[in-house]
This record gives structure tokens, sequence and C-alpha cells, in this order.
């Protein structure tokens, strides 16, 4: 756990200038067996202190690689004189950001750094289980992977902090040669929140999920190409969350509505169906905690819910202490940073839709012609709400019933008119958490939500 | 300590492990950057850093640890993990660091003139509120970085390199009321700040191409026809065309439809494509790679012939190919003799697509994806901007269904790439 070296200078802040302290350390493991050759066996540790200071309108921050004195002490200078240059060239006029609570948050719980070998010889013992189970698969490759932001955090005006928040998951990629003869591919991550041994203490515990990933690849193999247009989907929560974080989240960060996203004439507007409610919930989700949870931010504000979506109306944005002080809004702490060198951008925390009152398999019943999306591979979205997912695993549904599964496909739509087809939403909410959001920096971030009912454009041949 | 000093500790204290081979490299580097965002100055950044990078193998294991902290108690808990890596690890003979050279870089602008670059940043922000009026910009990142260290292996490579560059990139959209396009970026690196960065890469014709696309139609119904990608847009595809099928992974797990097929005609004849991070138009290119060789540039595609996979040298070994002569994803491709107009004027229906959003490919090079920030083609010209239109087709076909590539070209500092048409591309709308 790292040692406070950041609480004993808050008499060396700047008056008047709000001001965040953060030494950090991040660690990472990562490795690879593809084909039964371990071709990545990586450990990554990296640590320092980073300042921020606000002056007029603009900020300066400044960081170093070194958990010292004399690094606390030229960060915090750097970080005046940049923020004094910015507001000496560029100065916004806008006056000091509005009070916030403040506080403590004390530590959390400290976790082990297990040895490399933990990591490795749960790969191995998987990999044998698939090669001998399933000698028939063009190819396999594992991936475990766990990283974790250990934070102390001093603040002029908020919360104190000390957060540990690692997470841990083991990729599994599966091959088959497709009736065609060309390779065809599945993957699921498995994991979550906590230290590798949490989730991964036996291996044979992961068998079952192999398993039904392997029955996957086989249909996949056999499977067809969705027929391309306008179509009546069932999108799984895996791909409800994506939603719900590309494209719709993204627009209502409040850096991305000031930089124009389609959520800026929308507020207060019906954006979606009445069923549809959206929310980044900090650490506490449908009662239980959340994937990846946030009780304090890098500004040092107490984290809360953010409402995005209420019954169909866009009723919020996501803010830092700046666009809250533009919107006349209150921050609920979605400002993080990846890094000890970052400075704190506007994130999502764990973004869902929330549950209706659907059973999916009156859902899957209700569609004559369409398919049922399971798997996404990535998905990228627009500031205007266009979004594209890459569907990795599907059925086509006829009759109300499931069908064939279908090879690889891309999905799009623009989610304010996407989201006003919904009409089911199913009473089970799923949660995915092993990615990085992309902007600027990485960030952990949770994503969830039921089975959605609606109609997008999908690709095909 | 500084790089030279930590290397030369941690090559001692690898020694002392019994490795049979291990290498380090460290580096510092500062960076000074400037963020706008939403069209108005937010940040000035300064980040000090340092990387160690230790890799050994032993008994033909290998461990591989990165730490960013210069004391000689990190670096010796560091060297403890990464033989612990080794030893938890399986044997495999194709790990091998290799011989090289004594060699020292000095590459770009190692210097920053911070108050030239605030100059040209303001410039820059300035000009597109006056030459591009319905353009927002959402973000603008502007920075120079040094890098400053040296590559050390056992086997007597050492390389050290002193470099520094200026990059710009920037994201906006295209506004009139409450309408408004898809965002777009443009980015460029360089050595020089003797010319304003809008004048570089694709800056200009990506802004004025946001202001056209703030009107779209969408494309109705499904027709096969002929894309034309801009230089930006034929960087990302040709990049999932190259991971497909001649990248480390797929040949190693043996997934790659192009396998078998070194020295075949993979491609129209008209198609070279290299790897070179030596081109006059790559700033601060690759100079070595980590296993301890010195970068050379290559031809991945000759003349519409595979002539080299671009494999790291444990792939090579584990396959018993080649391996490619530099690690960088510097990619140059031969412009073609027409210019752009004449290979667009000789399209009936189609699109130009500046901007390509996704899925990652299928094995088989299969792709499909959202046309961002395009235009149509009709009957020999450029005519509304689209949106939800979907392309979709298979990478290796594309390939050859090669219609043309312009004469002209970008650089942008990390590639030169010129426009490229193909047909046979599925586009489908509402």
């Amino acid at each position: 756990m790292l040692t406070d070296i950041v609480t004993k200078y808050r008499d060396a802040f700047a008056p008047g200038a709000a001001t965040e302290l953060r030494a950090q350390r991040n660690l990472s493991r990562r490795v690879v067996l593809r084909a039964g050759s371990i071709t990545q066996n990586q450990r990554t540790d990296t640590k320092g202190i980073g300042a921020r200071v606000y002056q007029d309108g603009v900020y300066g921050f400044a960081s170093a690689a070194d958990l010292s004195d004399d690094a606390v002490r030229a960060v915090l200078k750097s970080a005046t004189d940049n923020a004094a240059f910015m507001a000496r060239h560029a100065g916004r006029g806008t006056g000091p950001l509005p009070a916030i609570a403040s506080g403590q948050r004390p530590a959390d719980a400290d976790f082990a750094d297990l040895p490399q070998t933990a990591y490795i010889d749960c790969l191995q013992a998987l990999d044998s289980y698939i090669q001998q189970k399933y000698p028939g698969l063009e190819s396999r490759t594992l991936v475990s992977s766990a990283d974790s932001m250990e934070k102390l955090l001093l603040t002029s005006d908020g919360y104190t902090s000390h957060i540990l928040a690692p997470r841990s998951y083991i990729y599994v990629m599966l091959t088959a040669k497709g009736k065609d003869g060309a390779p065809v591919e599945v993957f699921e991550p498995l994991g979550g929140s906590g230290t590798f041994d949490r989730h991964f203490a036996d291996p044979a515990a992961l068998y079952p999920a192999v398993d039904r990933l392997y029955e996957m690849v086989m249909q996949k193999a056999e499977g067809v190409y969705a027929d391309a247009g306008v179509k009546t989907v069932i999108m799984a929560g895996e791909l409800a969350g994506m939603l719900a974080h590309e494209a719709v989240g993204h627009t209502v960060e409040a850096d991305l509505v000031l930089g124009g996203s389609v959520a800026g004439p929308n507020l207060h507007k019906q954006v979606a169906s009445p069923l549809v409610s959206m929310t980044d919930f900090a650490h506490t989700a449908f009662g239980q905690a959340a994937p990846l949870p946030v009780y304090v931010d890098d500004e040092g504000v107490l984290a809360e819910d953010a409402v995005l979506i209420e019954n169909g109306i866009l009723k919020g944005y996501m803010h830092n202490r700046q666009s809250a002080q533009h919107f006349e809004a209150r921050p609920q702490g979605n400002a993080r940073a990846w890094l000890f060198s970052d400075e704190p951008l506007i994130r999502m925390r764990n973004t869902a839709v929330h549950p209706g009152k659907d059973k999916l398999d009156d859902m899957i019943a209700s569609v004559e012609d369409g398919y049922y999306l399971l798997h996404t591979g990535n998905g990228q979205a627009d500031t205007t709400g266009e979004f594209m997912f890459g569907i990795t695993m599907g059925y086509e549904i006829k009759h109300g019933k499931l069908g064939r599964a279908i090879r690889d496909t891309t999905i799009s739509g623009v989610a304010f008119e996407m989201l006003k087809t919904v009409d089911m939403v199913s009473d089970t909410v799923s949660w995915g958490s092993s990615g990085f959001c992309g902007k600027k920096q990485p960030m952990p971030v949770g994503l969830g939500g039921p089975e959605l009912k609606c109609r997008v454009t999908i690709g095909g041949r | 300590m500084n790089a030279h000093d930590i290397a030369q500790y941690a090559m001692q204290k690898l020694q002392e492990t019994g490795a049979q081979q291990y290498a380090c490299q460290a580096h510092t580097s500062a960076k000074r950057e400037f963020n706008v965002d939403g069209g108005k100055f937010s940040l000035l950044r300064t980040t000090i850093d340092n990387q160690l990078d230790l890799t050994l193998i032993k008994d033909q294991k290998r461990g591989k640890i990165l730490i960013n902290a210069f004391n000689q108690e990190a670096v010796d808990e560091a060297v403890r993990d990464c033989l612990a890596a080794a030893e938890g690890s399986a044997a495999d003979p194709a790990w091998e660091l290799v011989p090289g050279a004594q060699r020292k870089f000095i590459l770009g602008a190692p210097d920053g003139d911070m108050d030239q670059l605030f100059a040209r940043t303001q410039e820059m922000l300035a000009a597109i509120g006056q030459e591009y009026p319905k353009v927002m910009v959402e973000q603008m990142i502007v920075a120079h970085q040094r890098s400053e260290g040296i590559y050390l292996n056992n086997l007597g490579a050492s390389y050290e390199t002193v470099e520094g560059l200026y990059e710009a990139q920037v994201m906006f959209s295209g506004h009139d009321g409450d309408r408004s396009s898809s965002f777009n970026f443009a980015a460029v690196v360089t050595d020089q700040l003797d010319k304003p960065f809008l004048d570089q890469g694709s800056m200009r014709q990506n802004l004025a191409d946001a202001e056209k696309q703030i009107d779209t139609v969408a494309t109705e119904g499904k027709f096969v026809g002929a894309v034309v990608f801009t230089p930006d847009c034929a960087g990302d595809v040709l990049g999932e065309l190259l991971g497909n099928f001649v990248g480390d992974g797929v040949i190693l797990d043996g997934t790659s439809p192009w396998k078998d097929r070194l020295g075949e005609q993979v491609a129209d004849q008209r198609l070279t494509l290299s790897a070179a991070p030596h081109h006059p138009a790559i700033v601060c290119g690759e100079r070595y790679v980590a296993d301890g060789y010195l970068s050379e540039d290559y031809d991945i595609i000759k003349n519409g012939r595979l002539n080299q996979f671009m494999l790291s040298g444990y792939v090579a070994n584990k396959t018993g190919k080649k391996r490619a002569p530099n690690s960088s994803f510097s990619l140059v491709m031969q412009p073609g003799d027409q210019p752009l107009h004449d290979i667009i004027a000789g399209i009936d229906r189609g699109l130009l697509v500046s901007r390509f959003s996704g899925g990652s490919p299928a094995s088989n090079g299969d792709f499909s994806g959202v046309a961002k920030n395009s235009f149509l083609i009709e009957k020999g010209k450029i005519t509304n901007a689209v949106s939800e239109t979907m392309i979709s087709g298979n990478l290796a076909e594309m390939v050859n269904h090669l219609r043309g590539i312009s004469s002209e070209f970008v650089r942008n500092g990390y590639s030169r790439l010129p426009w490229f048409a193909v047909d046979g591309i599925t586009i489908s709308g509402k």
C-alpha cells in the first residue's frame, strides 16, 4: 500500500486556487497463451505523483515519476506555474469553482500482489482442459489480465481519499473451421472486480463456461450470414450495456455536450421509449454492489448516481466540477484519471439500462423474423449518437423461435431514434466490466442492462 | 539516477540472475501539452516520466517487467519479479535476443520551442474559427515530447536515443443550429514548426468536409459499388488487413488465409505497401527492435506479391519463417499514376469513405461497418454526404479488386498514404 506522502502538503497549496494532489500506483499483469505457447508474460508497475491547479477557468497540471517530498513540491510548483500561464493567456473570468462537500474516505482493504505463476498456472490448466476435450478446434487463445489503481488524494476543498481498485479477468477465444473452410471465432471474458485469486482459485470452475463457448463456436461454424437491412432484434444485456455506454453515455458527458453532442439540444426531451431508463451508477445498482464501484472521484467529489434517462426523457449529463458550474448542476463524482500522469476527465462508472417486466422467452416468441444478438466484440459511437457494434455471436429468430447461429456482423443505428423503437425490456440485468473506455486516457468501466427488443440496421453480405 | 546509470545497474543485476540472455531499456520522457476543450483553452500539462523495461531468458524461459521508478531498490525488486516470471513460465526455445551494434541516434526536435508551439496552437484555433465557421472544436491536443535513453543487451547491442517531436491532434464536428455532422479528427506529428499545423496532413480536407457533412442523406437500399478510401481511412483499413493476414497472432495460430502464400500474388500488382520507419515522411521512426537488431525498411506487399510477414523474432522462430526487419507500423504505400479526380470521374455509383466504424474483421477477412464522414459518388462526381450507410466486403478480395491508387498522397508524420479505390463493396442503407 502507498505510504501517505500527500496529506501534509495541504498548506503548500496556492491560496484561493482549487488544487488536487494525487499519489498513484497502477499495477498490471498480462499473460497470453496462444495455441499453447506463452507469447506474453509481463508485469507493469507504474507510480508517481500528479497535481492539478484551477485558476480563472483554466487548469495547470504536472506530474513526476517519483513518490518523494521533492517530487511533491516540484509538481505543485509546476502545476501552479502552468495554471498561471494559462490564466494569463486564456483565462475565462469564470471565478472560483462552487464549493463541494469535504470529508474523508479512508483506505480500502489492501490486496495481495500475487506472483506471476498464479496467472500462468491457471491459464495452463484451462488450456490443457480445452486441448484435451476439444482437439478439433483450429486454435485457442487464453489471456489472463489483471490491473489495479491505488490513489491517495488530497484536495483543497473536497474529499480526501485512499482508494484501491483491483480487477481480474481471463479472456477465452476459441477458433473453429466453418463449414465453408473459413475460420470462425468466439470470445468471452470471465472475472470482475477484485484480485485474480478471488475469481480464479479453481480453474475447474471455469470449465462450464468454456463448454458453453465451445458449443457456440461449433454452432457458429455451421452459421449463416445475417440478412442486411433494418431488422427487429433482441439485444442481450451485454449489448444493452454497450448501447448505454457508447451510444448514449458519451453523448451526455458534459464536455462532449459542450463540444456539440446531440444531447445538447435534447435535454428534457423524449429521446427513448417510456420503457427505457438509464443511470450511471456510482457504487450500488439495483440493490447490489456495482461491478466497479466509485466512492470518491479524483476531484474529491463524493460519488452519487447520475440519472441520464428516466422513462424515456433525457434528464441530465455527467459532470466534472467545471462543467457542473457551467450548466449550474451538481458534480456527482465522474471526474477520473487513469495514471498519476493523467488529469481527471469526465468518465462513466457503471452505466446501465434499467430492467423492465418482460420475460426473455416472451420477447423471443414475439419476433416473427429477426435476430437475438448475444455478444459484441467492440463498439463505437458518434457525438450524433450514431453507433456501431461488432456482433460476434447471435442467432436467427424465425416464427418466435431461435434458429441458426449467425456469422460475425455489425449493427448500427442512431441512439435517440433506435431507443424509441424499444417495445419490450426484460426483467434481468447482466453486467460487463472487462474493457477499457478510451477517451484520451483508458479507464475501466462497468456497463450493463436487460435484454431490449428494438429495431436496428444489421450488416450482412 | 539517470537512464544510463539505471540501465547499467539493471544489466549488472540481470547478470546476477544467471540468465543466459537479458536486455534492458531505460528512458526518461518529458511532455508539455496544451489542451483545448469545447473550442477554448483548458489545460497546460507537464509530465515527467521514466520507463525501465527488463527482459530475461533463462533456460529458455522468458520474463518481462516494466516499471517507472529509477532507483536501485526498485530495480532490485523488478529483477526479482522478472526472474520469478521467467521461472514460472514454460521453456520455449523460440525466445531469443540477438547480437547487435553500438549506435547513437538523435532524431527529430529534442529541444522543443514552447513559445512557438503555443503560438502555432493559438494560430490553429483562430484559423479554424475564421476559415471553418461551422466547425466546432471538441478537443485539440498539441504537445512536444522529448525522450532520452538507452537499450542494452548482453549480446553487445547498445542503442542510445535522444529524440523529440511535436504532435497536434484535433477532434471536431460541423454544426448549423441543432444539426451537426459526425465527429472527425486529424492528427500530425512533425519535428519542425516552420508551417501551420493546419497546412499539414489531412487537417484542411477533414475540416472542410465536416462543414459539408452537416446535412446528410440516408443511402436507400443495397447495391454493390466502388469505394474510395481517403488516406486517413486507408491507414485503418490496411491495418486491419495486415493484422488479419500477416501479423504475429494469425501466423502463429495458423488462421491467416495468407499463411502459405509468401511470394505469391495476393493483391493487384499496383499495390506496394511498406513498413518504412526510415522513410523521409516518417518522424522519429523506429531505429531498433527490442530483440536487439537494427530496424530496416521493408516491403510487406510488393507489386501485389506477398513479400514479408510482419513477424516478431519469437513467432519467426516458432514458425520457421523470416522475422520482419522492423516492428513498426510506419506504413508507406506507393502512390498510383492517376489523379484522384480521374479515379472518381470513372465511378458510376459508390462512396468516398473518410472514416470506417466497424467491428473487428472475421478471420477470413469479412468486414462490415458504418461509413462515417462519407460522401456519395454518382456518375463520376462527389454529391451528398451520407448517414446510416454500411459497407461490407472481404479484405483479401478488396485488394484484388483495386480500381485505382491516386497520385496524390498525405504525409502526416507517421504514415504516407494515397487514396485508393476498390470495387465490389456492398453498400447498404435503410
